[in-house]
């Protein structure tokens, strides 16, 4: 409950900033953005954001269940993989965009690529965290009873997994929306435009202008994965023990 | 049919876990391997449905070698119980116990036949509302009885379980042994059972193959594995208490007294205490005209006048011919007149056990044990 009422009063803080910055207009020589560049430069921001997301789960949970295989573990390359995706995230975000623009040219792709380097790591660890708590004994049951190796990472370690996966997810997703502000260092669009405006203008207002929003979509999107994260998770997984 | 012949099992880190291991286990047999921890139990079952692969042998089920067949189908034909249990979390009860028979893609109607059946057989009722319930819900020896019922899931002709009942309680042991005896009396899988606790293996096993350092030592009936260990390693995993151990595997109808003398409850006292004075006893048991069993008359309660029924003891114990005589022993040990009455399901009395029988009963067992 309190925690409801902390995110519908952060959010109304946000969101009301946005809008009455947007209903100021004139700030001198120069003008706010409209309400419809707002709506446009944050439908663009989510679209990075979710690309990004997007190939990072794919790459994150396919690598994260390769690395818990037990050959993986005894082979080392567990560490060597979980190693190599921390040390993406080791690289400063900024860094991180301006050296994939040479690669990939300015633009979409550019922005994408570093944000899904940048939340590779939280979606990996926590898949593999997810997959080495899992109970042996319940592994073993499983292979007993002739579960195919596929049969068993669907029926019993994915969902059993979940929950921690979706954390992962959360954290990157949330994460990444404001590395994603960075896109317009390498061309790209977004509320970071509108940030990067007001800091070249020297306009507090139009840079808090794009920065609410910001704030206001990792509430959002992290309220919104919280909740699909709970609805994820197995119910037998939250049943208390009611018996003796 | 189950055939292990020479089966060795060398572990990647040069343990010996299990050395040239040949053994037979006959359709319907309760199979029980025992042994101290660490001895090749798990080891010599795992291989049996090829979680651990052999290192040389071979191992046959009903004649075909079990690295002929793909390992998944192998599994989903052998039931697979372990003391973790692993019951699947996520999953219901009912979703448990069916996920053999959904690998075999049985018909949904079936599949929800069989697992009520399964739920009723383990004594997990009303089926339907435990069939609903999540593992988390259930008490320990609840989610025993779902890991039975999940091994026995597609009816498998065999069945292999890793000290299933190792990780409850005594008391709950037992009556899950129990009940497994009256379970594999009803549907007669073969068994390979795996435990250290001795007296477990001699109370279910049809025979005991005991194992030592990977090797195996002794495969026997109970009654032989306790009446003539092999060797001093058998003796000593057998125990001191061996002769107590011993008379759990005898019944009371062997050893007792069949149709002992009586006296009826409507039977003067005079004529009662004539009989006692001519069987030079002190107690006759009591019994009405049917036969049936009613309790003690006491040479110190006699009286002169009055009738049987008026002076008798009422009794307190009784044993049917089919308790253990170890059973039977501390019966006796409350009984008040320290003879144990046996009666029928009638309560008719068919017989006494005394110590003196008990006494001869043990020490013809001293004296094999001198012999062997
Ligand atoms: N994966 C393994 N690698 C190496 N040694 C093992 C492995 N599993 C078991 N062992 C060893 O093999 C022996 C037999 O083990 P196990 O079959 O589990 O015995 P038990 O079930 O009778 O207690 C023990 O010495 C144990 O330490
Ligand atoms: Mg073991």
């Amino acid at each position: 409950m309190r925690r409801r009422i902390v995110f519908l009063v952060l959010l109304g803080t946000f969101i009301g900033l946005a809008i009455w910055i947007t209903g100021i207009g004139k700030l001198g020589i120069y003008s706010t953005f409209t309400g419809q560049d707002l709506l446009r430069e944050t439908g663009v921001h989510l679209k990075y954001v979710g690309l990004g997301e997007l190939i990072a789960i794919v790459v994150g949970v396919s690598l994260g269940v390769v690395v818990s295989r037990p050959w993986a573990q005894r082979t080392r390359l567990s560490t060597v993989v979980v190693g190599a995706a921390g040390m993406g995230q080791c690289i400063p975000s900024m860094a991180l965009i301006a050296l994939m623009a040479p690669i990939l040219g300015f633009g979409l792709w550019a922005v994408v690529v570093a944000l899904f380097v940048y939340g590779l790591l939280p979606i990996l660890r926590n898949t593999y965290a997810g997959f080495r708590s899992i109970d042996p004994a319940i592994i073993e049951a499983a292979q007993g009873m002739g579960m195919s190796r596929g049969q068993i990472v669907r029926r019993i370690e994915l969902p059993l997994a979940r929950p921690v996966i979706m954390a992962g997810i959360r954290t990157s997703t949330v994460v990444n929306v404001g590395t994603a502000a960075l896109a317009v260092l390498v061309g790209g669009a977004g509320l970071g435009r509108i940030i990067l405006t007001g800091v070249l203008s020297r306009q507090p207002l139009i840079t808090l202008q794009g920065a609410a929003p910001t704030a206001a979509l990792a509430i959002v999107l992290d309220f919104l994965l919280d909740a699909l994260e709970d609805r994820l998770t197995p119910k037998g997984l939250k049943v208390k023990k009611s018996q003796a | 049919m189950i055939r292990l012949e020479e089966v060795t099992k060398v572990y990647p880190d040069g343990t010996e876990a299990v050395r040239g291991v040949t053994l037979q286990v006959a359709k319907g047999e309760f199979c029980v391997l025992l042994g101290p921890s660490g001895c090749g139990k798990t080891t010599t079952l795992k291989m049996i449905n090829r979680l651990i692969p052999l290192s040389s042998g071979r191992i046959t089920v009903d004649g075909v070698d079990i690295y002929k067949v793909d390992p998944n189908d192998l599994r989903r034909g052998i039931g697979y119980a372990i003391q973790e249990i692993g019951l699947f979390p996520h999953m219901t009860v009912g979703e448990n116990i069916a996920t053999v028979p959904r690998l075999l893609r049985w018909p949904k109607e079936r599949i929800r036949r069989r697992v009520e059946e399964l739920l009723e057989l383990v004594g997990l009722v009303p089926p339907e509302e435990f069939s609903k319930k999540y593992p988390a819900e259930l008490s320990g020896g609840q989610r025993q009885r779902v890991g039975v019922a999940r091994a026995l899931g597609a009816d498998p002709p065999i069945l292999l379980m890793d000290e299933p009942f190792g990780a409850i309680d005594p008391i709950t042991r037992e009556r899950l042994q129990d009940e497994f005896l009256r379970i594999q009396a009803e549907i007669k899988k073969t068994i390979v059972f795996v435990t250290h606790d001795i007296n477990e293996a001699v109370k279910l096993g049809d025979r005991i193959a005991l194992m030592r350092e990977g090797r195996l030592v002794q495969y026997a009936t109970p009654a032989e594995l306790l009446a003539h260990p092999k060797d001093g390693f058998v003796r000593d995993f057998v125990g001191a208490d061996r002769t107590l151990k011993a008379l759990r595997l005898l019944r009371v109808r062997e050893v007792m007294e069949e149709k002992p003398p009586t006296v009826e409850a409507s039977k003067p006292l005079a004529e009662a205490r004539e009989r006692l004075e001519r069987l030079g006893v002190n107690f006759l048991p009591v019994v009405d005209r049917e036969g049936r069993f009613l309790g003690w008359l006491n040479r110190t309660n006699l009286r002169p006048e009055g009738r049987v029924a008026e002076v008798m003891t009422p009794y307190s114990v009784l044993a049917t011919p089919d308790t253990p005589l170890n059973e039977a022993l501390s019966l006796m040990f409350e009984s008040a007149v320290g003879n144990l009455a046996v009666v029928d399901g009638e309560g008719r009395l068919r017989g006494l056990l005394t110590f003196r029988r008990l006494h001869e009963v043990l020490r013809e067992s001293y004296r094999e044990e001198g012999q062997g």
